[in-house]
């Protein structure tokens, strides 16, 4: 499959140019319904059906997490400064917090009974993944934070603090993403610095 | 998002992108997999950091030599085995068995849990049924309970002791190779019932008479190191290896000098050798007397060895001093066995080698011996054994089935097996208690005096196993009476009450599990006196009346055959022969001529036991009067890749007479039939036909520091292949013009401009013994699939490292010499694969390496028909789907991809471990060191044959080995600049001898 794509992606040019151009880095779209920063608007879980991305188990809100209460990316995404996997916070994690924080409105708290109820009944939520690479990519978090900062996270995630459904604002499946950065910053472009 | 998630095939996404403009969309997502989950923890362990891997301390358990591991693993699971460093026996290195046993670990045969035998059937049964009948079962037998153990000399073998002594019975502890006849000869010679320790790295002199210390005798990677240690050329010297039996196994290839001696009369050999240093350094009267009659002409009548030879090879190994005697290998174990043991020990001492070379003391762990469970076979035929517990042990499968050890095992009313999966021995019992793995079980290991290893959980079960330590003691709970002194609430206490006194308090037990074990210094060689001259040099009798005498074998990837199981072991070429996942028949030349028989050609062997049939190999390293099979083939059970592969050569054999198995006992028959296979053998061209793959050089130009090319014009002969001066003069261009070799700075553009490591490795010919451990190394590393013995034999096996054994000599009466030569991708600075790529799928690094994206790769093949070493591999099918079949595929290194079909693949120098390594060191605000990068080859060397680094580091260790007068590069003369550098082996002969003979490689 992904042979194919390759093999389609050297002939195909017209097609190249149509994707190239609809996969430009847009900067900080807002989303339908996202709040300013500083107070999350009021969502149901029914309302996540219209937001952008897939819809998860638990209508989490990074809006509210990392907007609205301003906890660092790296709190629940704890090994991202130390490894190329970012780390999915375990649900001690979540519990940590929602032991004691049980939601300020009724659709909050519907959701955040479904993590005490995950906790209690011990099954982990799956949550569907936005963000990934291809196997043969290999993108080493580590290295960009240490060479970004900490809040190098939106440069390719986009403004998670201002979304209450993440989705995929840009196109880190399309290797020209990885590249433009590397060249504007003069930084390592070979190939096996990803692809082993 | 959720339409370009949904997989698509091939048509389909052709169909979608050629007619309708949705097909851009489709591309642009260019994820066509399935929706991913992201399943958290519930809790994290604090010592896991995704995608960081930790390391645990542990112990393997693979043979008795008790090596200590690192065990690497990646969220959770166990994805690689490296040698402990810090392990006096393997000092970091790991042999090709150890490295497999993860493949135990993930075995798809192992058993899910507790079967009991019912009407001929199994069925699944649950613990509390399985301990419940365990406890019946051996509180009714009345003190009739035996156990036949395999496991280490350790905490758990006492506690089967205490199980047994409290059920009334007995504990036989065995393994097929136990030493037998060395122990009895030391008991006989120095009244010490006991397998030494011996120091090869000290010895000046290696005589081994028989046995195969680089392939099955002793603890391997120990030996391995101390052989290359002494026997690799240094400062200008190397020790002599001298190997005296009818078959040169792997150890014989790396010997200077094989004497072909006849089939048991190695005895006879050694005892004259040893009279020869008793007249050279004189001894005390006893032994003189003893060995008075043993003169070199008798035993030349004996062996066929020329008296002269015995008489200078013994004169020389008296003046090397210390030097080193060794016996008792699988291929010298016939009924004068002990004798030989006996007569090797009167040479050693002889020449003043006790406590220098050969360190008593050390008591290296061993069985009871085969006589221990003959004893137990007949108490069991007699019905005086009503429930046998069999753990770690195979006897029905190791043992000749004339040994009779299956039909008394019949006689047996209940029998029990710890075997992980169901082995021959275990398919005969009534109920089985599968063992949890060594990687996955607290346990421990005595393989030696004043070293103990540990093991330690390093993962959750891959199967719900239950440690058999926690069975006893559940088992004992239930039963009560005598046993309730075994009051261990599980063996996870027992154990740390036994290693409380060793380790102290909580903190001394961390620090040891954090090391692995409590390593303690050797004790001192105890000081040994001579008990016994008396040895008889008697050829042993051989029963049959065939024309061969039969060798059997063993090899270095299956061992008594518990490495058949594992498609690492069966797909790494055999080190001699180069043969994967069949047996064979090894027939001399000589032999094969007399025959007619041709390689492939099925040829059956009948003795007065049995027949088996396996295919001819035509093998020079062999007496012309012997016909050699490997042990390890022809299992009936162990899971599907083990199960009807090849035949047993042990089906051959009769009983065994006295305390050990008398391989070498039978006179064969060989037939030919008209059967014929094609042999699955990795082997290209036997012969380098003046290629220069595998240089070699004397001694004595060595010493001289002359290079390859000085050293084949001082033994008059012109360089392997010359350039024309129309070459020459364009190589000498391209250097001036690409290298910029004149400034030394080389030219670097583009991408290749700035300060970049240039990584290149060095591998010194002198030390490579040719073990194979670094190609197990590689497999496991780099997630190469194996592909089977079909595809092998049509050459798709992808060994991105491969040990290449070349025959030099043979012919006209001179002797055979083997050299090996591992080959990996050469990273050449002008590679010809690059520039034939037409998509770039082959380029080089700015840090030296030779690149191969596999997902720009469009498989072409171009790169590989270009390649001179032909180091590049296509997946001709999906054989990483066909491979890593469940649970195999928790092994995979999550840090390297897996290769699609038809996708060319090949070494890579490791670069996942040279970004990790570059990671780390940003990360920690400092330059990367030399030493930061291993290879996985490298690390797994016991013999540090291989060094790897930054050439530009003017400090690195592989700058100065590559500096090194010996260093060449393979086919220099295509000007493809390897960043592989081979240091020539070393070879004991006469500069003289060596011009006279046509110099091997230079013709």
């Amino acid at each position: 499959m992904r042979k194919a794509a390759l093999f389609l992606g050297g002939t195909a040019v017209a097609a190249i140019v149509a994707v190239a151009a609809w996969q430009r880095p847009s900067t900080a779209q807002t989303p339908p319904a996202a709040a300013v920063a500083g107070k999350a608007v009021v969502l149901t879980a029914a309302d996540s059906a219209a937001l952008k991305g897939p819809r998860q188990p638990i209508f989490f809100r990074h809006d509210i997490h990392a907007g609205q209460y301003q906890i660092q990316c790296q709190y629940c995404h704890y090994s991202a400064a130390v490894s190329s996997e970012p780390g999915v916070p375990s649900m001690q994690t979540c519990m940590g917090c929602h032991l004691l924080v049980g939601g300020s409105d009724s659709a909050n708290q519907k959701e955040i009974a479904k993590v005490r109820e995950s906790w209690n009944t011990k099954k982990p939520v799956e949550w569907v993944r936005v963000h990934w690479v291809a196997r043969h990519v290999h993108f080493p978090h580590q290295r960009h934070i240490k060479a970004m900062g900490p809040t190098a996270c939106a440069t390719c995630h986009g403004d998670v603090a201002r979304m209450p459904q993440v989705y995929k604002v840009n196109n880190i499946n399309n290797m020209g993403w990885c590249i433009n950065c590397h060249l504007e910053r003069k930084v390592n472009r070979d190939c096996t610095a990803c692809h082993y | 998002m959720a339409d370009e998630r949904k997989t698509i095939d091939r048509r389909r996404f052709l169909t979608v992108l050629g007619t309708t403009g949705a097909g851009a969309a489709v591309l642009s997502g260019c994820t066509t997999e399935k929706v991913e989950k992201l399943i958290p923890y519930l809790v994290q362990s604090e010592d896991q950091v995704p995608g960081v891997p930790t390391w645990y301390a542990s112990t393997c358990t693979e043979c008795g030599a008790g090596c200590g591991l690192h065990v690497r693993t990646r969220e959770g699971r166990a994805v690689k085995l490296e040698g402990n460093p810090e392990h006096p026996v393997n000092r970091g290195a790991l042999c090709a068995l150890g490295q497999s046993s993860l493949q135990a670990l993930y075995n798809p045969a192992r058993l899910k849990g507790p079967m009991a035998k019912q009407g001929g059937a199994w069925k699944a049964i649950t613990w509390d049924e399985a301990i419940a009948t365990l406890a019946q079962k051996v509180g009714a037998a009345a003190g009739q309970v035996a156990v036949l153990s395999g496991a280490p000399r350790g905490t758990f073998g006492t506690l089967l002791g205490e199980f047994a002594g409290a059920a009334g019975g007995k504990v036989v502890r065995w393994q097929p190779f136990d030493l037998e006849p060395l122990r009895e000869a030391n008991r006989r010679t120095f009244g010490r019932d006991e397998v030494p320790a011996h120091d090869f790295a000290k010895a000046k002199y290696i005589l081994s008479f028989g046995a195969d210390f680089l392939d099955t005798w002793g603890p391997l990677v120990e030996n391995q190191r101390g052989f290359a240690a002494s026997h690799g050329f240094a400062q200008g010297g190397m020790a002599r290896h001298v190997y005296v039996a009818p078959r040169a196994a792997l150890t014989g290839l790396n010997a200077d000098e094989w004497l072909g001696c006849a089939p048991g009369a190695e005895a006879a050999v050694a005892l004259a050798m040893a009279h020869v240093v008793v007249q050279q350094k004189g001894g005390p009267a006893e032994l003189a007397s003893a060995l008075a009659a043993h003169t070199p002409e008798a035993a030349e009548k004996a062996s066929g060895i020329p008296a002269a030879v015995i008489e200078r090879v013994a004169k020389e190994f008296a003046a090397a001093g210390p030097g080193l005697a060794v016996a008792g290998g699988i291929s010298s174990q016939h009924a004068g066995a002990t004798e030989l043991c006996a007569a090797v020990n009167l040479l050693n001492y002889a020449a003043g080698n006790i406590g220098q070379t050969v360190l008593f003391g050390a008591d290296l762990d061993h069985g009871d011996g085969y006589g221990a469970v003959a004893a137990l076979a007949k108490d069991m035929a007699a019905g005086q054994v009503q429930v046998l517990l069999v753990h770690e042990a195979n006897p029905v499968y190791a043992l000749p089935a004339k040994a009779g050890f299956g039909a008394a095992l019949a006689k047996v009313p209940f029998k029990v097996s710890t075997a992980l999966v169901l082995d021959e021995t275990a398919a005969q019992c009534d109920l089985l208690l599968p063992n949890l793995h060594a990687l996955e079980r607290w346990d421990d290991a005595n393989p030696r005096a004043g070293l103990w290893g540990l093991n330690q959980p390093v993962m959750e079960p891959v199967t719900p196993g239950m440690h058999t330590g926690d069975v006893l003691l559940k088992a004992a709970q239930k039963a009560g009476g005598a046993f309730a002194k075994l009051s261990a609430a599980d063996f996870q206490a027992y154990l740390k009450a036994a290693w409380a006194g060793r380790t102290g308090g909580e903190a001394g037990w961390r620090a040891a599990l954090a090391k692995g074990g409590d390593y303690g210094a050797a004790p001192a060689a105890a000081a040994v006196k001579l008990a016994s001259a008396q040895v008889a040099g008697d050829l042993p009798a051989l029963e049959g009346s065939g024309d061969f005498v039969l060798v059997p074998h063993a090899t270095r990837n299956l061992y008594d055959g518990r490495g058949t199981n594992r498609p690492w072991l069966l797909e790494n070429p055999d080190p001699v022969t180069k043969i994967t996942w069949h047996a064979w028949v090894e027939l001399h030349p000589d032999a094969a001529a007399k025959l007619n028989v041709r390689e492939g050609e099925i040829l059956r062997l009948t003795t007065a036991h049995g027949t088996i049939e396996a295919p001819a190999y035509i093998y020079p390293g062999l007496r012309p009067d012997t016909v050699s099979v490997p042990l390890g083939w022809g299992h009936t059970e162990y899971g599907e890749y083990a199960k009807g592969r090849g035949a047993n050569v042990l089906d051959l054999l009769g009983a065994p007479a006295g305390g050990f198995v008398a391989y070498v006992s039978q006179k064969v028959q060989v037939e030919r039939t008209r059967g014929y296979r094609k042999v699955a053998k990795t082997e290209g061209t036997p012969r380098q036909l003046g290629r220069g793959i595998a240089e070699a050089m004397p001694l004595a130009y060595a010493a001289k520091g002359y290079t390859v090319e000085e050293a084949a014009k001082a033994a008059g002969h012109p360089p392997h292949e010359i350039n024309t001066e129309r070459e020459l003069d364009a190589i000498a261009g391209w250097r001036k013009g690409q290298v910029g070799e004149e400034d030394g700075k080389g030219r670097r553009l583009g991408n290749y401009a700035g300060e970049h490591p240039m990584w290149g490795m060095a591998v010194d010919l002198s030390r490579c013994t040719g073990c194979s451990a670094c190609v197990t190394a590689c497999y496991a590393e780099n997630n190469i699939p194996w592909v089977g013995e079909d595809q092998v034999l049509r050459g798709r096996e992808l060994s991105w490292m491969r040990i290449e054994r070349y025959w030099e000599g043979g012919t006209d009466g001179e002797p055979v010499e083997a050299r090996f030569v591992p080959v990996m991708c050469q990273h050449c600075d002008n590679a010809p694969c690059e520039p034939v790529c037409p998509v770039y799928a082959a380029y080089h690094t700015p840090d030296g390496l030779n690149g191969q994206v596999y997902n720009r790769c469009v498989g072409t093949r171009y790169c590989g028909n270009n390649c001179p070493y032909k180091v590049r591999y296509f997946n001709w099918h999906a054989f990483a789907k066909a491979a890593f079949v469940e649970p195999l595929n928790l092994q995979l290194n999550p840090d390297v991809v897996v290769r699609a079909r038809g996708v060319m693949e090949k070494c890579t120098f490791c670069v996942h471990r040279i970004r990790g390594a570059q990671h780390t060191a940003k990360l920690e605000d400092r330059p990367l060191a030399d030493g930061d990068v291993v290879t996985a080859c490298q690390q797994a060397c016991p013999s540090g044959a291989i060094t790897f680094g930054d050439m530009n580091d003017p400090s690195s260790r592989v700058r100065a080995a590559k500096q090194d007068r010996r260093g060449y590069h393979i086919l220099e003369e295509i000007n493809v600049r390897p960043a592989v550098t081979y240091l020539a082996k070393v070879r004991h002969v006469e500069p003289a001898e060596h011009a006279a003979s046509g110099g091997g490689e230079h013709h």
